[in-house]
């Protein structure tokens, strides 16, 4: 019988491990310089030409596909529906513009990374813009404690000297909300009544079928979900939420008190494209609610597997090649508690 | 193995017993079908196991006979022939689980329970089902599985799984689900049975009313039985107002308390 980790470099368990450790060398992939620049003498790019960012390929292999994206409006949904009536959007998506490095500087790399990237990432306005799309500032509009807190957290994330330096997503957690949508790939289901997330770590069940919220004494990582469609927009309103789960590497949070109104946005123009949109309010930690925006696409059979967006491999047909549509089997969604570097493996080494 | 309720028995010879046999059979074979008839069904006619459901038996305290115990309600167990046909070695090592349960048992880290434990383990967990799959979401260590029915078949270069590689057909009303390529990080139940990663699991998923589930699981293990065997325990919806499955991630407890940042003073 064999096992998975020696048979190929890309186990389940692996897929974790490397997403934790080798941010680095995923960034630096995608970060090649182009001819342009490595023919510029280094360190002595003319001031008045313009930059060329680098190129970035849709469908390629790296995190960050995009440095832009179009802004996608509420209104009518004009595609196709399930049987219950609701707009079919089932299918692998995953974010276009960035892991959870960084939150509010999506492909500006780890704050205070001791290894940065050997290719210079360029000024801020090439980059994609924050996650924090209001306030203008792309600043979570943290309390003084809070935003001490996270400045903390950024200092002693690459020497976590005590437990909370240690990112919970590390250790197997959730990523919870709305980390789940910029971590990894993830499915949409959907069902009478339920629309469901597998994400890579931890499963959201979408209520849609009326059922009250859970009494407010439950915390939990996920949230509890209650939904319903707008026409192209799924409007999910989330409380009962533990606050544990940070929004990345770079710290921030919500508290227990925080609650967050979710719209995901479908394109009827694109129909493989949404737009992530959430308010979070906790007077416990900010100073006023502010919104997280984060664009989204469907991958498909057109696509290649990768390792980050589009974690699937072809079925086996059993020789029926006859089927209209190529199907596509998702590795198994199981982490196995701190099996990440930053996890248990660096709290031991602390020690040593 | 599997009875059809459709399926009627030889009748007997003499014209009496024939008389009356055809009538209860007909009584018998029309409460059946108005039982099956009743069943959820989706668009394509299969049934629809959606929904929460959950055992009522003690299969995941020993699925074999036991007395009572300070850690175990007492139990006729769910296995057919009663008694798992350990290989000799791997009895040896079933002791020594069993001696240490409370130590070993991978369910006390609140890891994925595997197949078939995580469906008889007493904590509820969800059947989300389409035409082409089931997903199994399972409330403990909120592990999920998903249950391909479109037809494809094992992966030809599997890796192995904490719940295997499952694939279903149809056989009339009952799911049929054939699931391998595991990892051997799994028990059977807290008395310490257990398997290698050769598990190999046959299930049949069939509704005896609306409300229940007959689970029926043949298990081979070269490695570890001598020959296969089954087990078999009911499942129930739940059908309390509002019930629903609450996310429970308890591995993460250990660790609970460093997040999240807090006020300092607090």
């Amino acid at each position: 019988m064999k096992y998975s980790l020696p048979n190929r470099p890309l186990g389940r368990a692996g897929l974790v491990v490397l997403s934790l450790l080798t941010t680095h060398a995923a960034t630096a992939e995608d970060a090649k310089p182009t001819e342009n620049a490595a023919a510029q003498p280094t360190g002595a790019a003319p001031a008045a030409a313009p930059r060329q960012p680098r190129p970035l390929k849709l469908g390629g292999p790296g995190i960050d596909q995009e440095r832009s994206f179009k802004p996608i409006s509420s209104g009518k949904w004009t595609g196709p529906r399930l049987a219950d009536g609701q707009p079919a959007v089932q299918g692998h998506w995953s974010n276009t513009i960035a892991n959870h490095n960084n939150f509010t500087d999506p492909q500006g790399g780890i704050i205070n990374d001791p290894n940065p990237n050997r290719v210079a990432k360029g000024p801020r306005e090439e980059r994609a813009p924050s996650r924090v799309s209001d306030p203008a500032d792309g600043q979570v509009p943290f309390q003084p404690w809070a935003l001490a807190k996270v400045k903390d957290f950024q200092a002693h994330f690459h020497d976590p000297v005590q437990p909370q330096y240690i990112e919970p997503l590390a250790r197997c957690a959730p990523a919870g909300i709305p980390k789940s949508l910029y971590w990894h790939g993830y499915q949409i289901s959907q069902y009478p009544g339920y629309v469901l997330f597998q994400f890579n770590s931890g499963t959201r069940i979408i209520h849609l079928d009326g059922k009250p919220h859970l009494p407010d004494n439950i915390k939990l990582w996920n949230g509890d979900s209650r939904g319903h469609w707008e026409g192209n927009t799924l409007v999910v309103d989330v409380t009962n939420q533990n606050g544990k789960a940070l929004f990345g590497r770079s710290g921030e949070f919500i508290s227990e008190n925080g609650h967050i109104e979710e719209r995901y946005i479908f394109s009827n123009e694109e129909r493989d494209r949404y737009i992530y949109q959430a308010t979070l309010t906790d007077p416990t930690v900010y100073t006023r609610p502010f919104t997280v925006t984060v664009p989204a696409r469907r991958w498909s059979a057109k696509d290649q597997p990768n390792g980050w967006h589009f974690e699937v491999e072809p079925a086996n047909y059993l020789g029926k090649d006859t089927l209209k549509e190529p199907i596509l089997d998702h590795y198994e969604r199981v982490c196995a508690e701190n099996n990440g570097g930053f996890g248990l493996v660096a709290e031991e080494s602390a020690k040593k | 193995m599997k009875t059809k309720p459709t399926q009627r028995p030889t009748l007997p010879q003499t014209v009496l017993l024939l008389a009356s046999s055809v009538l209860l059979l007909a009584l018998a074979a029309h409460n059946v079908n108005a039982a099956t008839q009743k069943i959820p069904r989706l668009a394509n006619g299969k049934p629809d196991f959606s929904g929460i459901w959950q055992t009522t038996s003690a299969a995941d305290y020993d699925l074999e006979p036991h007395s009572n115990r300070k850690d175990a309600p007492p139990s006729a167990g769910v296995v057919e022939g009663f008694y798992l046909p350990y290989l000799p070695k791997a009895l040896e090592q079933k002791q020594k689980n069993f001696a240490e349960r409370d130590k070993l048992d991978p369910a006390l880290k609140g890891y994925t329970l595997g197949v078939p434990r995580g469906i008889y383990y007493p904590e509820p967990f969800q059947i989300f089902q389409r035409k082409q799959d089931l997903t199994l979401v399972h409330q403990f260590g909120h592990s999920v599985r998903t249950i391909h029915t479109d037809g494809t078949g094992h992966p030809k270069d599997p890796y192995d799984w904490w719940l295997g590689d499952s694939r279903a057909h149809w056989e009339g009303d009952s799911l049929v689900v054939d699931v391998k390529h595991f990892n051997d990080k799994t028990w059977f139940d807290r008395a310490g049975n257990f398997h290698s990663d050769a598990l190999h699991v046959v299930e049949t998923w069939t509704f005896l009313d609306p409300n229940t589930i007959e689970y029926k699981a043949h298990i081979e293990d070269p490695n570890v039985f001598s020959k296969p065997w089954d087990l078999s325990v009911m499942l129930y919806r739940h059908r309390e107002k509002n019930f629903q499955l609450i996310e429970d991630y308890r591995f993460t407890l250990d660790y609970d308390e460093h997040y999240p940042p807090k006020p300092d003073g607090k």
